[in-house]
């Protein structure tokens, strides 16, 4: 166990923050500049820049297991193993100061109006408890602390204020992309990325080394262990790294008093505290809710309604790979994304669903990822001879049109707690079930084929359509999910368990629908309107003794 | 079974690597670069993981011939063959000479101006996209 700040591993905070992620850094930062004594609880360690490969030959190699985005592939100890054998879907994320930010790909998206009422416009799912409008000033805030750059002005959002930092080059895949856009008349933006394209608040500018999705060793883009901590540290605020946290713990007024975890050593501790902010990610989060449980809570804390865990939504991801005759340097980053397009974003029911999905492209890496697909194929068609060709006739010369599904709640895709698989610290593992709608599968056929059109459009000569990529479940939402109505939801619009008053989930857990874009920026914008909520009432705020 | 990789064990990695990466279109075979050497090593020290299947592998190829071999992994034993052909075409394509050759620079920093009005602004391409108005639906009233 390490730990960042003086020992007061007895004391009792004023907050414990359970996960270092997006929206758990989020918390830390403007709690302790407002004095509140905070301790975070995170199971991984803080991790060095330096040991990020994507400047080194050995990249790719390192790619496909130390920085793999499937903790079961990854199989750190750090990590929790998860069940996924009745899921379409794998879950993505890491465990470590900074969580999922440190690998993910900084696509920063806010949701459109249209995702806050779906229920309103589409007559599916819910509305949430609150409006873009609502949203806007801490999507606006978080911009400003991430560092985001693009181009204001897309036309797939309301007007808004400059970001930050100007837009990343969009390099030749971005502009080749453009131009089939262009000759269908299809929306097309650059896309946002939280990496600041100038050196910003102690970051370092992005170099489009193109690595961001196994960590970024320039310093540049926004992973919160860099934006936030070293802030929240110097506040006061302190992590204890390698702390498992297997229960939160409640008293007989049913208040939430802290939490026991393991840590590195296989010690129990507890850390008590008078308030508790589950910031665990959209499993990790059901997951501990489901593990609390207790005489007055038999079914899991805060889960009166049977409701925590279920409505997981984990964004089905679908591409279209074109390769093009001519170079395109296609490694080169952001990765990022280069463009993006909400053409076919809104719901048009004539298409025979509802809601729609968010297009970007990304590079496609070096040529070692590119054999990542060959396995069990015949040997000629793979390797020999053919290796040779194919490598000259695809690497650098190809990228993708990813295509992000928006999947809608359904309690039958869920988390439980699995009955026999256990973490290095024998808690319970979650297991997912998880399956993909009718509706999800009609948008995806649409989109796959529209997506076909743009390759064409921008002079693809080949083309590969992944209907449904396994390992796509970067976007944990939905499982204890946020609404007025304590009969149908987990937590209030601020983040307030309905079940103890003193417990609040910051996460992506907390989404009423999914939307059909990268949640990251949503989080930290939901997360920053849900702290600032809890600041400004503290007097009013019911704690632990 | 030892874990030392033996020169055996290199002799046969080294004649399955070059069946999957054999000299042609204009590029080295595996064996040309040396694959069974160093970047053997420097590939297992990355990828400790890969250690146990990758030895599996190449005992049970020992003294076949390296295509039939080969197809025979392919075939009875998936992680074997994925333990073997990952290190070769990783070696591979970490080799300097290589990446040349295909013209990789490898993941490089490429310096930009920030400040530089992009070209789809300058020629009017994005203009197009803004022209057409926005996109989306408002939050009902």
């Amino acid at each position: 166990m390490a730990s960042a700040g003086s020992d007061r591993r007895s004391e009792s905070a004023d907050v414990l923050i359970i996960g270092a992620g997006a929206s758990g850094s989020v918390a830390a930062k403007h709690l302790s500049e407002n004095g509140f004594k905070v301790v975070c609880l995170d199971q991984g360690p803080w991790v060095d820049n330096k040991e990020f490969a994507g400047a080194r030959p050995e990249w790719e190699l390192m790619a496909q297991k130390r920085w793999h985005p499937n903790p079961n592939v990854r199989d750190l100890e750090n990590d929790y193993p998860v069940d996924v054998s009745e899921s379409d879907v794998n879950p993505l994320m890491y465990n470590a100061v900074g969580g999922s930010t440190i690998l993910w790909a900084a696509h920063w998206q806010r949701f459109m109006p249209s995702d806050f009422r779906v229920k309103t416009l589409d007559g599916v799912a819910d509305d949430w408890p609150f409006t873009y409008e609502e949203l806007e000033p801490f999507y606006e805030e978080a911009e400003t602390e991430m560092g985001v750059s693009g181009l204001a002005g897309d036309p797939a959002f309301p007007p808004g204020k400059p970001l930050p930092t100007p837009p990343l080059p969009i390099g030749k895949i971005g502009m080749k992309a453009a131009e089939g856009m262009n000759k269908l008349g299809w929306h097309w933006w650059p896309g946002p990325n939280a990496m600041p394209s100038k050196p910003y608040r102690g970051r370092n500018a992005c170099v489009r080394r193109g690595t961001c999705l196994t960590g970024c060793p320039e310093g540049a883009k926004a992973s919160m262990d860099l934006v936030y901590w070293p802030t929240s540290i110097k506040n006061g605020a302190k992590m204890i790294t390698g702390a498992r946290v297997k229960e939160i713990l409640v008293n007989d007024k049913g208040l939430a008093t802290g939490a026991v975890y393991i840590d590195r050593a296989g010690r129990e501790r507890t850390q008590k505290a008078g308030i508790v902010i589950v910031c665990a990610n959209g499993i990790g989060t059901p997951r501990l809710l489901l593990l609390s449980t207790s005489k007055r809570f038999p079914n899991g804390l805060a889960n009166s309604t049977g409701l925590v865990g279920k409505r997981l939504m984990m964004h089905p991801y679908a591409a279209v790979t074109g390769v093009f005759d001519e170079p395109l340097e296609s490694w080169l980053g952001p990765a990022g994304q280069t463009i993006q397009s909400m053409q076919f974003y809104e719901t048009d029911k004539s298409r025979g669903f509802v809601r729609g999905a968010k297009w970007q492209v990304m590079p496609s890496g070096g040529p070692l990822g590119m054999r990542a697909a060959y396995g069990g194929r015949p040997l000629e068609e793979a390797w020999g001879a053919n290796l040779h060709r194919n490598t000259k006739r695809v690497f650098g010369r190809a990228f993708e049109w990813g295509i992000i599904a928006e999947d809608l709640p359904e309690e039958t895709n869920r988390v439980v707690l699995d009955p026999t698989l256990v973490d290095s610290d024998g808690i319970p593992a979650p297991k997912l079930i998880y399956k993909n709608s009718e509706n999800t599968r009609k948008l995806i056929d649409f989109h796959l084929a529209r997506a076909q059109e743009a390759m064409k459009a921008a002079g693809a000569v080949s083309m590969t359509v992944t209907p449904l990529m396994r390992d796509c479940g970067w976007h944990l939402m939905g499982t204890a999910r946020m609404g007025e109505n304590r009969e149908t939801s987990v937590v209030d619009q601020w983040g307030k368990a309905h079940d103890v008053p003193n417990l609040f989930v910051y996460d992506g857990s907390t989404f009423v629908t999914s939307s059909g874009f990268n949640p990251t920026g949503t989080i930290c914008a939901v997360a920053l309107r849900c702290v600032k909520h809890l600041i400004a009432n503290r007097r009013d705020q019911e704690i632990a003794a | 079974m030892s874990t030392v990789l033996q020169d055996d064990d290199r002799k046969t990695f080294a004649g399955i690597a070059d069946v999957l990466i054999p000299a042609a279109e204009g590029m080295p075979a595996a064996s040309e670069i040396g694959i069974q050497g160093e970047i053997l090593d420097k590939v297992l020290g990355f990828r400790p993981d890969l250690r146990e299947n990758l030895l599996r592998g190449l005992r049970a190829a020992k003294g076949k011939e390296p295509r039939a071999a080969a197809e025979t992994l392919n075939k009875t034993d998936g992680p074997a063959f994925g333990a073997i052909s990952l290190a070769a075409s990783a070696g591979y394509y970490m080799d300097p000479k290589v990446r040349k050759l295909i013209g990789y620079p490898g993941q490089e920093n490429r310096p930009y101006n920030p400040d530089e009005t992009p070209e789809y602004v300058r020629n009017g391409m994005l203009k197009v996209v803004s022209d057409r108005g926005p996109i989306f639906k408002p939050t009902p009233k």
